[in-house]
């Protein structure tokens, strides 16, 4: 199998010493859904986010589809990266000066410097298979934060990225917005999406996880299939944070 | 107390409209003239009563003398007698057609700009064309008289310094933007000297420098005229409150716009233009027409300096025998011509704020 991420003891320190990241090591591999969780400064949303280069780190050495991201990665190396990973936050993110369907077509334009009907015709396919068509024309803070996610997994899809980071995707939502935007990227995983997913819907991981990563203080505490992840963690912390989460 | 009053009972209205419009689709009008409101903001108590009473009093007596003086005792000759100096100055009669026509192109420019939707998506361009238009009318050459900037003068000449004037701070005042918020420590600290040192200059002490320094920094065979060097230390002058304008639309913008454009692979210009500009302009909009409208009003600062814009032909005028002592007329004048300029400003400026925000529909 392709390795699209492989890390090795990656670290990361904020001022005053603190260390979100502590000597991480995790390979992600081609088609594979891994879901990182783990109490809140516990590093995982730091971790995902040194996947596209939106956080550099202090030490260790980072390979995202064949491209190192180290310590001192040059900004050629970190927009080649970007190109081909599409990322989706919490809080959606989306440009309030732009309509929707400009909101898609923007970095098809810019950066891969496709024309405009070309990339209204395909941002136009995707929002219709995402079931939002009908918002094309309107703006964003005119849609519900489950549609506006859902714009948003379809702005980063418009740029055909290999692999997809989702930090949080459903943590601003409300509850009843949140199955709308898991159906997407459960479909997105059904397709052979390569996918890292920080995430607290304890359903997801289970249903639709490779692979759980359960991070505590910087660490990778525990690594394995969601179904003994879930019914038999093996460390003490790992249960502890399950325990918290089911109540 | 009448005042609070008042502020009290519009609250009221605007959330008695709140809960109409939400639950009606059709919003419901509030008459204004309701007896019953009228009766209990101006007249539920004595105190109420008299203060109303006295103010309508003082209000029509003051409007009584201020028609009969406009109507009966003011002496309109200085106006009518000169109001081809007050548009176009001394520019010869022969030529008055360009500054005239540009003028006219400028307020038909206006009112379709306002009241209809023509050219909607050229609008932008159009008023841009309409400054080196202004500029090649004025000056001619290229088929038409080349005539000196001397000669410019009244209204024209003002709303030539203004939009000339403008469109050099504006860019001017992102650049400064940009740079304050640059990573290269140098640039940072060059913006934010100009910024500041501009800043704490009065504008007149601006303008002297101007017209005295700028000869100076340029190479002897380039001779630069005055309008010139008044349409420079403007900009010069604008473009730092523009700068801090920006800024503050700049910093309202949540980091998280920077992070989403990051990821999606947006060089960092792209970002700037594409994302961070706009958004900050939308922002630092109603600021922005303020200095719009504040470049109008000082560059009746120039009279001072010698240039025969509105104000400074209205001062050549009275110093003119034949109007001697018709003070209070030439500064009503002005004052009209003004704010008749800075309403159509502000109108654009609305106009321009309301499009925006349908763009930006807040539900």
């Amino acid at each position: 199998m392709e390795t699209i991420i492989t890390a090795s003891k990656l670290s990361k320190s904020y001022s005053l010493g603190v260390k979100a990241l502590n000597e991480v090591d995790l390979s992600v591999f081609s088609g594979e859904v891994v879901v990182l969780m783990g109490p809140s400064g516990s590093g995982k949303s730091t971790l995902i986010r040194t996947f596209n280069g939106l956080e550099n780190i202090d030490t260790g050495e980072l390979e995202v589809l064949g491209v190192r991201l180290g310590s001192f990665a040059t900004e050629k190396n970190i927009l080649r990266v970007r190109k081909k990973v599409g990322m989706v936050f919490q809080q959606f993110n989306l440009f309030p000066h732009l309509s929707i369907l400009e909101n898609v077509t923007l970095a098809q334009i810019k950066v891969q410097k496709v024309n405009k009907e070309k990339a209204e015709a395909k941002a136009m396919n995707l929002l219709k298979k995402m079931g939002i068509v009908e918002q094309a024309n309107k703006y964003p803070n005119q849609l519900s934060g489950g549609q506006q996610q859902r714009v948003a997994i379809v702005r980063a899809l418009a740029l055909e990225p290999t692999l997809m980071l989702f930090d949080e995707p459903t943590s601003a939502l409300d509850p009843e917005r949140i199955k709308e935007v898991l159906d997407a990227m459960r479909d997105l995983a059904k397709q052979g999406m390569t996918m890292v997913v920080v995430t607290h819907e304890i359903g997801f991981a289970r249903e639709v996880a490779d692979r759980v990563v359960f991070m505590d203080k910087g660490k990778i505490i525990e690594e394995s299939d969601p179904k003994s992840f879930f019914t038999a963690a093996k460390e003490e912390r790992s249960r502890k944070f399950l325990n918290q989460m089911m109540q | 107390m009448n005042l609070l009053k008042k502020n009290n009972s519009q609250k009221d209205i605007n959330l008695k409209h709140l809960t109409t419009s939400s639950t009606n689709s059709l919003p419901q009008k509030i008459n204004p003239f309701n007896i019953r409101i009228l009766t209990r903001d101006f007249f539920s108590n004595p105190l109420d009563t008299t203060l109303t009473v006295a103010l309508i009093f003082i209000s029509i007596l003051g409007s009584v003398n201020i028609l009969e003086w406009l109507i009966y005792k003011a002496n309109w000759n200085i106006v009518t007698k000169n109001i081809n100096l007050f548009i176009v100055g001394s520019y010869p009669k022969e030529y008055s057609w360009r500054p005239i026509s540009w003028l006219l192109i400028i307020l038909i420019i206006s009112i379709t700009t306002l009241y209809t939707n023509l050219f909607k998506s050229r609008r932008y361009l159009i008023w841009i064309i309409i400054i080196p238009l202004g500029i090649y009318l004025h000056s001619g050459g290229l088929g038409l008289k080349p005539l000196p900037t001397d000669i410019w003068g009244g209204l024209s000449l003002t709303l030539i310094l203004t939009l000339s004037s403008g469109a050099i701070a504006f860019p001017l005042g992102i650049l400064l933007a940009l740079g304050k918020q640059s990573e290269i420590t140098l640039v940072r600290f060059v913006c934010k000297i100009y910024i500041e040192v501009i800043r704490s200059l009065p504008l007149i002490a601006v303008l002297f420098f101007g017209q005295l320094l700028i000869p100076l920094f340029l190479p002897m065979e380039v001779e630069i005229n005055r309008v010139s060097r008044a349409v420079l230390a403007f900009a010069i002058f604008a473009a730092s409150y523009i700068a801090e304008d920006i800024r503050g639309g700049l910093q309202a913008i949540p980091k998280t716009q920077c992070e989403a454009a990051e990821a999606l692979g947006l060089s960092k210009r792209q970002i700037f233009f594409q994302i961070l500009l706009p958004q900050s302009i939308r922002t630092a909009l109603p600021s922005l027409t303020n200095q719009a409208i504040g470049l109008l009003q000082n560059t009746s600062l120039m009279a001072i300096l010698g240039l025969v814009e509105l104000l400074g032909i209205s001062r050549s005028l009275l110093a003119n025998p034949e109007f001697i002592g018709l003070y209070l007329e030439t500064y009503v004048w002005l004052a009209f011509i003004y704010w008749i300029i800075c309403s159509i400003m502000s109108l654009l400026a609305k106009k321009l704020e309301n499009e925006l925000r349908i763009n930006q529909a807040k539900e």
